[in-house]
């Protein structure tokens, strides 16, 4: 499906990445040299805590967005990509404001990208991209089925280009993923959906 | 938090081949190469002070790369440090499942010279 863009002012568009082992490989491909877009990415990758701060230093180093851990009661804005911190799980509220839970984990992690992904809600003309990228267990799969009753977009990575590939396997299984994508074709398609600020 | 050095890897693996072979490839590229022979190793590596990446071969005697990994948790010495295991199978073990939050990466043997120099490369970048 083609979007169009966004009739009100207030409207989001919002793309919520999920990756675990093996991903970091396929985010430096999709964010290098990654252009300023309008639309705010969500980020939910498995990795140990202490080093958030340089993954996200990292990917503003590589892309022209900023990004930075997603902090408690923060508001998503458009250009920026959020990381979801170690050890807690992250949802939107009312796809605006980032909320925190330490929660129990969820298929083991704490990031869940389930969690993050069926937090969003129908609001108006907002819209969704899910993407799921290369790792273990089924965590995403959830995600992207509601994404896309919400209408929204989801993308899953080719199981060739996967370190592991259950995650994006798992995605697709659903039957709600509307294309597996290369690297390169998962930042094309993130590119052409949000448009270039 | 323990500090995290840049430039520096460990490589844990029964195969001496890897490890002389991981050491001729990245050394020229200013990246020094700790040579841990077995899980045992790795563990008194950490306990010297070690923290940075690790390669963590799978299947190694006596201790293999997830009882290393069990370990390295149970005694406090995961902090600070990103494992990528290294394995000859194609079928990623039923481990990871438990373990994916501590293992970043998955890299299948064999590996091209190029492909496993810019993942190092490119994990070093994330402690840097």
């Amino acid at each position: 499906m083609e979007y169009t863009a966004p009739s009100g002012q207030d409207s989001r568009t919002i793309v919520v990445i999920g990756s675990s082992t093996g991903g970091p490989r396929t985010l430096e491909i999709v964010f290098a040299q990654f252009p300023l877009v309008d639309a705010a990415i969500i980020i939910v990758q498995h990795m140990p805590h202490y080093i958030n701060s340089a993954f996200c230093r990292h990917l503003t180093d590589i892309s022209c967005m900023e990004a930075r851990i997603g902090e408690d009661g923060e508001s998503i804005e458009h250009g920026t990509i959020y990381v979801a911190p170690g050890d807690v799980h992250l949802k939107l509220l009312a796809n605006r404001t980032i909320r925190l839970f330490d929660d129990e984990k969820v298929q083991s992690v704490r990031p869940s990208i389930d969690v993050a992904m069926t937090s969003l809600e129908r609001n108006g003309n907002d819209r969704f991209v899910g993407v799921v990228l290369s790792g273990m267990g089924s965590d995403g799969a959830d995600g992207i089925r509601h994404i896309k009753e919400l209408g929204g977009v989801t993308l899953a990575q080719t199981l060739r280009t996967c370190a592991i590939h259950a995650m994006p396997r798992a995605a697709f299984e659903t039957g709600r993923v509307d294309r597996m994508l290369p690297p390169e074709g998962i930042r094309e398609r993130i590119i052409q959906i949000a448009g270039i600020l | 938090m323990a500090e995290v050095p840049c430039r520096r890897i460990m490589v844990v693996d029964d195969d001496v081949f890897i490890l002389e072979v991981m050491e001729e490839l990245l050394r020229p590229e200013g990246i020094e190469v700790v040579a841990a022979v077995s899980g045992d190793a790795c563990i008194a590596a950490l306990e010297k002070g070690f923290r940075g990446f690790i390669l963590m071969d799978i299947m190694m005697p006596k201790k293999d790369g997830w009882e290393t990994i069990e370990e390295m948790i149970d005694r406090d010495l995961m902090e600070g440090n990103v494992v990528a295991m290294l394995t000859a199978r194609d079928v990623p073990d039923r481990e990871l499942e438990q373990m994916k939050e501590h293992v970043i990466d998955y890299i299948t043997k064999p590996f091209e010279a190029d492909e496993i120099v810019a993942i190092v490369k490119g994990y070093l970048e994330y402690l840097a």
